[in-house]
């Protein structure tokens, strides 16, 4: 797994890359936890997720509960097939916000 | 007249004795009458005539509670039937004893009952009553009441003559009956000859062709075990094997009921667990006393190797995987007749990879000369010896490897055999550490093969996440913190399905702990065995036989054996389209 967080627009991005499995999603899990400290709201960018399993969703489901805790927006950017074919297996499909395209700006929580 | 004839011979070569003549005759009679209360009869009638008696009895034991009944009697008053306490009255008394009793007034005996006197109006006087007795055993007693005419009270003569006719009364009630229970045990095993006659002839016919061998050895005559298997018009075998609880008539009898319950029943039952359900009803609706049945039955596709079964308290079925390699899925319901309803589920398993065989307990309860059983070790060991034979010979090398280790058998042995037609070989082989780096190869390899079969995506996808998953499971619920434990993984495609074998070394675990959450209840984690459920067909847990390891078996229809399936392999949630419920669960 890729991993890089950055800031942009005032948003805080994660962008994760690779396989998201049991081998790195804890460091998946603490890179957003990481990026939800920073206090901006956070994308995460999935468009170079070539698999994820039900532990790189696990972290997914943490980030998003953490935001809202926070009342920080939370959503996932360039969600690809793969992984969302596995979000609607978890039928989190519907509970994240998607966006599709990388300068699409999110709409508020 | 014969008897006249001889007597007249007798009196002519010896000093006649009225008594004598008495005692022959009376001899004679027991040895030539089949009919022992007739003989009785005459008997006191001609004691009550040769001594002038009012009124002669023969009391004799009925019941193993120590009274006396009157069998026999004549006199005025008729007390055929008559029931005397054990050591009450002076018959009672006498039997008790077995010492006589002759008194001139019988009213002055302490013994004495007179209540038979107050309600007849008879009014006995003097009597005598001896025992009817043989070695050791008081049969009864004769009794004899008011020595009339002139000789007065009884005598010693008269105590004499009755003791002899009373022993030879005894002989003949004696042998009597001990010819009525050697009639009755030769009946009992005719009728035990019969019983077997016709639960051999219940057995099914072994068939070369069939995937299937059975074999049953009693341990008496009868058995309580049975097994059964026929082909079904649409080529699929039906199959059973059972053990009630005890093995003497009654289990034979309540063996024989259940068959026959499978038999009908499963014309009609949707599935092996369906057609559990019913039998058990039957038989908890009727009182077994106490006893119950254990039993597996199922239907085999013999081309496939496809197995579906059902277990109510049975052993499990023992798959061989390889040698000294045995799987076997847990029993998952009680045995039939103990509870009103069974609660059973469908349990799969595909012989693809192996035989599988089916015991009961007198093959693993087996003893050597030493006491010690086989147990499933042994039996375990056997399977291996054996497998190299042809199916059908394989449970009678059992049977002879058992004789030949001088095993005795305790209890009825029943084996059943099931064997696919064909072994099919694998798509993939894989062993690997329980590593999480290592998952992504396995997906890799996983894809690699299955791609290479022309597969649709879909299918190559959903059974990629299923085994990425199961291998998760594997990893952080069974080996925990052992790094590197060995998961082998066995993929095979039969027919219009993917198969997928997992096996573990880890200790045994309680899948309940593992088991799908509601999604509706946003966490992390526990979301694996969601995934799994949701993208393959069926998933069964079991465990090696040796305790040392767990299996998964995972199994998903192709897509295009499927035209139902909607867009997107891994929307679609295929639970409800699992035949009879769920498996493995």
């Amino acid at each position: 797994m890729r991993f890089k967080l950055t800031a942009r627009d005032g948003f805080s991005v994660v962008e994760l890359g690779g396989d998201v499995d049991l081998s790195c999603s804890a460091a998946a899990r603490e890179i957003i936890l990481k990026s939800l400290a920073t206090g901006l709201p956070t994308l995460v960018d999935l468009s170079a997720v070539t698999y994820i399993d039900s532990s790189g969703v696990a972290s997914l489901v943490e980030g998003y509960q953490m935001a809202r805790r926070k009342q920080l927006e939370f959503s996932l950017l360039n969600v690809s097939e793969a992984v969302l074919s596995v979000l609607q297996l978890a039928h989190l499909d519907k509970v994240f916000k998607i966006h599709a395209a990388p300068g699409e700006s999110p709409a508020p929580a | 007249m014969t008897t006249r004839t001889r007597r007249s011979e007798r009196q002519g070569l010896a000093v006649e004795s009225p008594a004598l003549a008495l005692l022959e005759d009376i001899n004679r009679d027991f040895a030539s009458s089949l009919n022992l209360d007739e003989t009785l009869q005459r008997t006191i009638d001609r004691v009550m005539q040769h001594l002038h008696v009012e009124a002669a009895s023969i009391f004799l034991h009925d019941t193993g509670d120590g009274s006396l009944v009157c069998q026999r009697c004549t006199g005025p008053v008729d007390i055929t039937g008559t029931r005397v306490a054990a050591g009450q009255g002076i018959v009672g008394l006498v039997v008790a004893t077995g010492q006589a009793v002759m008194v001139e007034d019988a009213r002055q005996h302490p013994g004495f009952a007179p209540h038979v006197d107050e309600r007849s109006g008879f009014v006995t006087r003097s009597l005598l009553c001896v025992p009817l007795q043989t070695r050791g055993e008081r049969l009864g007693a004769l009794e004899l009441i008011n020595r009339g005419g002139e000789d007065g009270p009884f005598s010693a003569g008269d105590l004499d003559l009755a003791s002899a006719v009373a022993a030879a009364a005894a002989l003949a009630i004696q042998n009597v009956r001990m010819v009525r229970e050697l009639l009755e045990q030769e009946r009992m095993r005719k009728e035990i000859e019969l019983a077997r006659d016709i639960q051999l002839s219940l057995l099914p016919a072994q068939d070369p062709t069939l995937a299937v061998a059975g074999l049953n050895l009693p341990a008496r005559r009868v058995s309580g075990d049975f097994y059964d298997f026929q082909r079904r018009a649409d080529g699929m075998i039906h199959f059973c094997i059972a053990d009630v609880a005890g093995k003497g008539m009654d289990a034979a009898l309540l063996m024989t009921r259940t068959l026959s319950l499978l038999r009908c029943l499963s014309k009609t039952a949707r599935d092996p667990a369906s057609l559990l359900e019913q039998i058990n009803t039957e038989l908890y609706e009727t009182e077994s006393r106490g006893l119950f049945v254990t039993l597996v039955t199922g239907l085999l596709d013999p081309l496939t190797g496809d197995l579906v079964y059902a277990n109510a308290g049975h052993h499990p079925p023992l798959l061989r995987l390889g040698r000294g390699h045995f799987e076997c899925l847990p029993v998952q319901a009680p045995p039939l007749g103990v509870l009103p309803t069974l609660g059973v589920p469908n349990q799969r398993l595909s012989l693809t990879r192996g035989p599988c065989y089916l015991h009961t307990d007198g093959v693993t309860e087996a003893r050597n000369p030493a006491g010690v059983a086989l147990g499933q070790s042994g039996l375990l060991a056997l399977l291996d010896e054996v497998d190299s034979r042809p199916l059908r010979e394989r449970l009678p090398a059992i049977i002879t490897a058992l004789r030949g280790e001088q095993r005795e058998f305790h209890d009825d042995l029943t084996l059943l055999a099931l064997a696919p037609a064909i072994a099919s070989q694998p798509l993939l082989s894989l062993e690997f550490p329980a590593e999480a780096r290592r998952l992504k190869t396995v997906r890799r390899e996983l894809s690699r093969v299955l791609l290479a079969q022309q597969l649709d995506p879909k299918d190559c996808e959903a059974l990629v996440v299923a085994v990425n998953e199961a291998c998760m499971n594997i990893m952080q619920h069974a080996y925990g913190e052992v790094r590197d434990g060995p998961i082998s993984l066995d993929l095979r495609r039969v027919g219009d399905r993917l198969d997928v074998l997992l096996v573990d070394h880890a200790p045994p675990v309680d899948h309940q702990i593992i088991g799908p959450r509601d999604l509706s209840d946003l966490r992390p984690g526990g979301l694996g065995t969601h995934f799994i459920q949701s993208v393959v067909d069926e998933w069964q847990y079991g465990h090696l036989a040796d305790g040392r390891g767990n299996t998964l078996r995972l199994c998903r229809k192709l897509c295009a054996g499927k035209p139902e399936e909607g867009a997107d392999a891994l929307q679609t949630d295929r639970q409800g389209r699992l035949l009879g419920g769920r498996t493995g669960r």
